[in-house]
């Protein structure tokens, strides 16, 4: 689990400037890294906290969907992993995520997939029970 | 289901959208508005062109690329057509 910063994006901002509309302020959320997501997820919570609307659509197969890919909603988001103090953090201005409630009582609010780990290095040593994650 | 018309206009123009598959088709409402190299560029200039109102933002591909979560999710969807 880490912590992550979920903003509208780069371009997003910019629309609600010159509309003279007030831009949310960034969220912190609580994200798991998941190796089994091929695309990162935002729950719907964190979206409605910043505003959005979908500027896409994909077709996304779970364990829910009974084997039956289904339609669901993307945005685009800006996300940023911080990093330790002196090095620059993980930033994607503008990146998109898919909608899914993330089981809230898990204690996160976002998952962290394999579009924003493929710009990474991830390891984990399963003997101590740490990862590390190098971007 | 949002951007209901838009998927209807990506579906109905893929045929000859696929000359530039893997790029990123600009659609708003029944309009194709361009093709851009990255998902970035097409975000950008949808939000220079139609501000705040909705637009579609998708990769051409000839075969819909399904994604893949192994965790228990609802994704508030509609089954695909």
């Amino acid at each position: 689990m880490i912590i992550a910063y979920v903003g509208v994006s780069q371009a997003r901002h910019n629309a609600l400037m010159q509309a003279a509309q007030p831009v949310p302020n960034i969220v912190e959320t609580s994200a798991m890294i998941d190796t089994g997501a091929s695309g990162s997820c935002i729950d719907p919570t964190i979206l409605n906290q910043l505003g959005l609307t979908p500027t896409g659509s994909i077709s996304v197969n779970t364990p829910t969907t009974g084997g039956q890919p289904q339609l669901v909603s993307q945005y685009d988001v800006s996300l940023m992993i911080p990093c330790a103090p002196g090095h620059a953090p993980l930033m994607h201005l503008t990146i998109p995520v898919i909608q899914s409630d993330l089981l809230t009582a898990q204690g996160f609010h976002a998952l962290i997939g394999r579009d924003v780990l493929s710009g990474c290095l991830l390891t984990y040593d399963g003997r101590s029970g740490l990862f590390t994650l190098a971007y | 289901m949002a951007l209901e018309k838009e998927v209807a206009t990506y579906n109905a123009k893929l045929p000859e959208l696929l000359a530039n598959e893997g790029k990123y088709v600009l659609i708003h409402a029944d309009a194709v508005v361009d093709v851009y190299g990255t998902y970035e560029d097409a975000i950008k200039e949808g939000y220079a062109r139609f501000r705040l109102s909705p637009f579609l933002v998708k990769q051409i591909q000839s075969v819909e690329q399904i994604h893949f979560i192994s965790r228990f999710l609802d994704c508030h969807t509609s089954p695909v057509k």
